[in-house]
């Protein structure tokens, strides 16, 4: 199976998407947590009900995901983890393709397991948050 | 009546499309284009003015008509119509309403759980500095680029989530771009806000419909998951893990 296909320059939603990538990767970098704006940040699922969203730990991951501290990334929430890893990987390609590269993320086609697996996923994050996350 | 036979030129193959939806150049593309998309001919001030009538009040018709392989284009509608009205609004509020919204916020946070974030918003909103200012105009149209692509990113892994994906994130993200329209009530301030944010998330729907050829079942299920999600089944978390607190070891 080809992981990469040939492609020219990157489409304007790849650019796009790696400006917003980018721009949380850098906000992660530059806000404290416990200081505004990010410390205003309340979830109001977790305030109603106690328990932590789907996304809850995302912002402590992407902080630590980029002061290169994966284990603490994993821990605050593995989806934020996997995002931010997802974000920086498609920034640097991007960038690659801006400057010469010639190789695209071949895309594939989403099958029923292949969803099914990634809903099992996304709620798998869930349970882990809800078990390892504070309460 | 010349008795020649009549000859009708075919057009190319529409489906034809590259990767990330973008239209090969030279392949005739089925949809006219939103006003805001046909600006050159239309002039800007006309067509984004007829583009946010429509999203308001025809959106079946904009969605029509729009192109999927404009992505830049709206990108920047988005984008300009919403940092303006917020802007707008945020100055609006600040130097107009300020002392009322001051006196009605002060009272939430007595009351509301949410007492002291409420307070160290109020602390950041009474700076009224040239500085905070330009810092405001300078980012505002930053971070509404970063939840355009944002909003789009999450509503296209719904929508492949439940097999709705059927042309692209381009399309996806022209029904997330033009759904912006509603945004413009940000430069109403108080009550403004929370009906935008509910009027484009329905456009969101309408437009996923229209942009993906899907049916409104599917197109509504894209946009509703991700809430049905967090609430219904953090609410389902939630009663499986107090029915379990008696089982588990402590």
């Amino acid at each position: 199976m080809n992981w990469t296909t040939h492609a020219g320059p990157p489409s304007v939603h790849a650019l796009g998407l790696a400006a917003a990538g980018t721009a949380l990767l850098c906000a992660a970098a530059i806000l404290p947590l416990d200081a505004p704006p990010l410390s205003l940040l309340a979830c109001p699922f977790r305030s109603a009900t106690g328990w932590p969203c789907l996304t809850c730990g995302c912002t402590h991951a992407f902080a630590a995901f980029v002061r290169l501290r994966p284990l603490t990334a994993l821990e605050a929430n593995p989806l934020g983890a996997a995002l931010a890893l997802l974000c920086a990987v498609h920034s640097v390609w991007t960038a690659l393709r801006l400057f010469g590269l010639r190789l695209a993320p071949a895309s594939f086609s989403a099958t029923p397991r292949i969803r099914a697996a990634a809903a099992a996923l996304l709620l798998a994050n869930w349970a882990f948050v809800a078990l390892h996350g504070p309460r | 009546m010349c008795g020649k036979p009549l000859v009708v030129p075919e057009q190319a193959s529409a489906a034809s499309t590259s990767f990330a939806g973008d239209v090969p150049a030279g392949a005739p593309a089925l949809e006219p284009g939103t006003p805001w998309e046909r600006r050159v001919e239309l002039g800007s001030w006309r067509a984004w003015r007829d583009t946010v009538v429509e999203a308001l009040f025809e959106p079946g018709r904009l969605f029509q008509d729009a192109r999927i392989d404009r992505g830049a284009a709206q990108a920047r509608f988005a984008v300009v119509t919403v940092t303006v009205f917020w802007i707008a609004g945020q100055m609006l509020e600040r130097f107009l309403l300020r002392p009322w919204t001051q006196r009605a916020v002060a009272g939430i946070a007595v009351r509301g759980q949410f007492g002291s974030v409420v307070q160290k918003l109020m602390q950041i909103e009474s700076d009224n500095s040239p500085r905070t200012a330009a810092l405001m105009a300078l980012l505002t149209p930053v971070v509404v680029l970063v939840t355009l692509y944002v909003n789009a990113a999450v509503t296209h892994l719904f929508a492949v989530l439940l097999g709705q994906n059927k042309r692209g994130f381009a399309a996806t993200f022209t029904a997330c771009a033009y759904a912006f329209a509603p945004l413009v009530l940000f430069a109403i301030p108080g009550c403004g806000a929370p009906i935008a944010v509910v009027w484009a998330a329905i456009l969101t729907g309408i437009g996923l419909k229209h942009t993906h050829r899907i049916g409104p079942g599917g197109a509504a299920a894209t946009v509703i998951a991700p809430y049905v999600l967090v609430c219904c089944g953090g609410c389902a978390l939630a009663g499986l893990f107090v029915a379990g607190s008696g089982v588990l070891p402590r």
